[in-house]
């Protein structure tokens, strides 16, 4: 019986791990091809039948793309931009979801449709009327649009929250209501840190949407100083000039970069898993 | 103070956040949806008279019909899809980081260069996958040139990028406690029992969420098929054409009120849903 | 008594908001108030390198001004129209900004751009008579000028001397002359099987048509148009109009164009020429192929030769010319000072692009690009042939349908029945103009 069970676990291994290699290619694929079309030169990017890697590697596509945009201080607008929106963000919107999920009040049902609601009307019809009021406000030249909504949660991860905090076992929370611990307490001291694998995913998710938001930013910021990393790659194609297509590739390259980092160094936070943490359920 | 006091304080920033930035925008977009607003020109006040001229355009219909037909298909194929990935993904393999990551790699790029590059994996000449079909002797489709398969490139681009829910999954995954698993083994349940008599069950919650969000996704999918079209008019999805009818032919009056039913599609789609969700969501514990 | 309390409370709050409206509104009223205007904006959609280039005009016309007025740039990388709108609606309406000749119509009619018809006819710096009138044809509307064009980008026929010779067909005249039927059939010796230099057997075609040219290229070659002069009457579906659409249909049944769906494999329609797979292409005269070709290995390089468009069944040849103009925001209707900034900058962008859209100035476009002087003999006819369509609101409308269900069904579909499908587009078009205001 044991013996045989261990072979199992090894034919499942050898399944999965070709499963992993086979799905690993269809994922890269598109990258692979960035990335060699970044090597190219001009008369190696569009040929037939296609060419899956440059003659020669060739450096030349990413300093033409540095030259034509600043893509490091475009990179920092960008993390800056991010950095002060996603602990707020994140913060609240835990907050807001620990309301929705563990207290019953009148009208709370009335409330979370709302909620869902609001992401339900396309933005592009509600843009300009936005647009209309940051400029009453005089604010529309300037990250504050970008950045302060986000420290009144955002519906999205206050839903994602709503219902990862309702598969949470409420013992913990009530032994410490016992102890005379307020509500604020026990969101601050107990779910917080017990759902940071939750709470960093969403913080992935609110990077992500500032670093490929392209057209927030483009109505917002008008100074070239201030671009983002997507309105400079939107600087390689124009309607008079012509698509540089090895510097755009050679600069989404480099703009994809960090993205990997932060996902390769978080990763095993986030399905690092209420278990592990050693409480039980 | 009472425990429903405090918990409506818990959502008050929502609230408040909600009052500030969004409650005009909404109304504006009630008013505008009544207009012929043409956004650089003066706007009149025309009643219902958009809506009518909607629901009398045949390339709403058209578009509605290529949306939802999408909707239907690739909602539940996303979901399975991450799902899967997630439990294949599930467990403490070597490398299994780097593997993890690299499922997740699709949901990391802009709906731009996710455009750019399926232009390419499926062009019908050249392309990676009739180059692929072609290795087995086979012939592939026109793929977005051939009507009849402009719905399956979508969906094929929506399964390579359903890898956007992995990570709440393994979370979810991860949470469930070890006990339950345990007690189904002492039982002598298989690793199908398991999966469907515990695994699904505790996910259902997570399951939920992504039905609502995948819902309000797919009736706003915009990016690629506004860059890549399809053959004729079955690439126009309804985001494109209310897109098109705003910023290319300046109806924002006509835009909004498209915008108006597409909401009461998706809330009516939710509400349906919600209502459902006693039956098979996991209860949540109060 | 609760009530009263509450209702008070409500009062309060309700003050409290209106206070803050009130000082919103006056914030916003002063800073706004009135006072000489110095400072314009220049909305365009340069951006990257083509913006260091705008950049440099304007910083230069801003030293000549010595302190007078500054003119600033908002450069809009990305969905131009969409930011463009949307600060028009918000009242922050660019000074001046580039307008592509298919939106001047709607943007007049709809007021939000000035009619600088008295000014540019009582210019002593830039007059109407000295446009291109098929270039100053498209900033016009309902006889009235609502802006000034910077750039004239007719078609021409670009030819591969090479593959000419290799084929042994005679290349077409410098000059021009040639009919569609010449051009089909030259086109068609051109279409064979062809080698490459590994030896490979490949199909090489004579020409290319994927979507573009417009469609007008083809309407107009049978004499034909979309829209009469007068803005009003549709001339779609007209004996003329539907000839054109046959000379397309009959391109597309030749076999001497690549099928549709491949085009795309090559990236675009441009590329085919440059790798030599097709032999004639109708591109703009500002297409660069001369650069790149100078850029490519030695043994990929081709010689290059031009021609201009061939004459249609109405015994002219029309060029198909796509022009953008700098517009006056409405506001600035009345300000001589703006007219007279815009009318400077649009003269410096006639030494930066080619080319310049006013006649005597040929000799610019080897001083802006050399390598073009081979095409010296062709590019001044084809200014001439320049022609615009007769652009009217509903334009984008009317050509989304005309892609959508004609154009693009044609490419698919070499049989497909344009005849019918043209009246219902027609029948279309006259309901949408039927209801301008």
């Amino acid at each position: 019986m044991r013996l045989r069970g261990k072979k199992d676990d090894t034919v499942r291994k050898v399944l999965l791990y070709l499963f992993y290699l086979l799905g690993s290619c269809l994922m890269l694929l598109p990258f692979f091809w960035m990335i060699s079309t970044a090597f190219k030169p001009d008369a190696e990017i569009f040929t037939v039948p296609i060419k899956w890697l440059p003659s020669s590697f060739h450096g030349q596509n990413f300093k033409k793309a540095f030259q034509v945009i600043p893509i490091c201080k475009y990179m920092l607008n960008t993390v800056y931009i991010a950095v002060l929106k996603i602990g707020g963000e994140v913060f609240v919107s835990a907050l807001v979801a620990y309301g929705f999920a563990r207290f019953d009040f009148k009208g709370k049902n009335l409330f979370f449709l709302i909620l869902l609601a609001t992401m339900m009307l396309p933005y592009e019809v509600t843009m300009i009327p936005t647009f209309i009021m940051w400029t009453y406000l005089g604010l529309s030249d300037s990250y504050v649009p970008l950045i302060l909504p986000a420290y009144f949660g955002a519906a999205s991860f206050i839903f994602f929250l709503r219902m990862y905090f309702s598969t949470l076992p409420v013992e913990m929370e009530e032994s410490m209501v016992m102890d005379g611990a307020s509500y604020f307490q026990i969101f601050y001291k107990l779910i917080l840190p017990l759902t940071k694998p939750a709470l960093l995913t969403i913080g992935l998710w609110a990077f992500l949407g500032t670093w490929n938001d392209l057209l927030g930013q483009l109505i917002y910021i008008n100074d070239p100083a201030k671009y983002t990393i997507q309105l400079g790659l939107a600087s390689f194609s124009s309607m008079t000039g012509e698509t540089l297509w090895g510097p755009l590739m050679a600069a989404s390259s480099v703009g994809l970069l960090p993205v990997v980092f932060l996902l390769l160094f978080a990763q095993k936070y986030f399905v690092e898993g209420i278990k592990m943490t050693g409480i039980k359920g | 103070m009472k425990k429903s006091q405090i918990g409506f304080l818990f959502i008050l920033p929502w609230v408040i956040g909600f009052i500030i930035f969004t409650v005009f925008p909404i109304i504006a977009a009630l008013y505008i949806a009544m207009t012929d607003w043409s956004i650089i020109g003066q706007a009149s006040f025309i009643g219902f008279q958009n809506f009518r001229a909607i629901f009398a355009d045949p390339t709403f219909y058209k578009a509605l019909l290529v949306t939802g037909r999408y909707a239907i298909l690739a909602i539940p194929l996303t979901i399975i899809t991450a799902l899967l990935v997630a439990l294949g993904v599930n467990n403490d393999y070597k490398g299994i980081g780097i593997f993890r990551t690299i499922f997740y790699m699709p949901s990391i790029v802009s709906g731009v260069a996710v455009a750019i590059v399926f232009k390419w994996i499926l062009d019908p000449t050249y392309g990676v996958l009739n180059s692929l079909l072609r290795l087995f002797g086979l012939t592939g489709p026109d793929w977005l040139y051939d009507p009849a398969w402009v719905l399956p490139s979508y969906l094929i681009m929506a399964i390579w990028g359903a890898s956007g829910g992995l990570y709440i999954y393994l979370a979810a995954l991860r949470d469930i406690p070890r006990e339950l698993y345990e007690g189904a083994t002492i039982d002598g349940a298989g690793w199908l029992q398991k999966i469907r008599y515990i695994t699904l069950p505790m996910l259902t919650p997570i399951l939920f969420y992504n039905l609502v969000m995948g819902i309000i996704s797919a009736f706003r999918k915009f990016t690629d098929a506004y860059i890549l079209g399809g053959a004729g008019e079955e690439g126009v999805f309804y985001m494109v054409y209310l897109y098109q009818q705003a910023f290319s032919f300046y109806k924002m009056g006509y835009a909004t009120a498209l915008a108006w039913i597409l909401f009461v599609i998706i809330l009516g789609l939710t509400l349906v849903v919600n209502y459902t969700k006693k039956y098979w969501v996991y209860a949540e514990r109060k | 008594m609760r009530g009263g309390i509450s209702l008070k409370r409500k009062a309060a709050r309700r003050g409290i908001w209106l206070v803050l409206l009130v000082g919103l509104v006056l914030f916003a009223g002063c800073t706004g108030a009135k006072k000489e205007k110095t400072t314009y904006t220049f909305a365009t959609w340069a951006a990257g390198e083509e913006l260091k280039e705008f950049s440099a005009i304007i910083d230069k016309v801003n030293r000549e001004a010595a302190g007078q007025y500054q003119v600033e740039v908002l450069s809009i990388p990305s969905d131009y129209y969409v930011k463009l709108a949307t600060y028009i609606a918000a009242k922050k309406t660019p000074d001046f900004f580039w307008l592509t000749q298919e939106l001047i119509a709607k943007y007049a009619e709809l007021g939000a751009i000035a009619d600088l018809t008295e000014m540019f006819k009582g210019s002593q710096v830039l007059t109407p008579d000295q446009y291109y009138p098929g270039v100053l044809r498209s900033a016009t509307y309902n006889g009235r000028c609502y802006g000034l064009p910077w750039i004239a980008n007719p078609l021409m026929v670009y030819y591969n001397k090479d593959l000419f010779d290799a084929a042994g067909v005679p290349y077409p005249p410098a000059t021009g002359g040639w009919t569609w039927d010449e051009f089909i059939a030259t086109a068609k010796a051109l279409t064979r099987k062809a080698q490459d230099r590994h030896g490979n057997t490949y199909q090489q075609y004579g020409y290319i048509v994927d979507g573009w040219p417009n469609i007008e290229t083809f309407i107009w070659a049978g004499g034909g148009d979309i829209i009469a002069e007068n803005g009003v009457d549709v001339l779609l579906d007209s004996e003329e109009s539907l000839q054109g659409l046959g000379i397309l249909q009959k391109i597309l049944k030749s076999g001497i164009t690549p099928p549709y769906r491949e085009v795309g494999s090559l990236g675009s329609n441009n590329v085919w020429f440059e790798k030599q797979r097709v032999a004639m292409f109708m591109g703009g005269i500002q297409d660069n192929f001369e650069v790149k070709i100078a850029k490519m290995p030695a043994d990929e390089q081709f010689r290059i030769g031009y021609a201009p468009m061939p004459v249609g069944l109405d015994g002219k040849a029309h060029a198909f010319n796509w022009t953008a103009s700098t517009v006056l925001s409405s506001k600035l209707a009345k300000s001589k000072q703006a007219y007279e900034i815009m009318e400077k900058i649009t003269l410096e962008f006639f030494k930066w692009k080619i080319a310049s859209p006013i006649s005597g100035e040929v000799g610019r476009i080897v001083e802006i690009a050399p390598m073009k002087a081979a095409a010296l003999e062709t590019i001044p006819i084809c200014l001439n042939q320049a022609r615009s369509a007769n652009y009217v609101p509903e334009w984008n409308e009317i050509n989304h349908h005309l892609w959508l269900k004609l154009y693009n069904a044609m490419l698919n579909d070499p049989d497909f029945d344009y005849e019918s499908q043209v009246r219902a587009i027609a029948a279309e078009a006259r309901a949408l103009i039927a209801n301008r205001k």
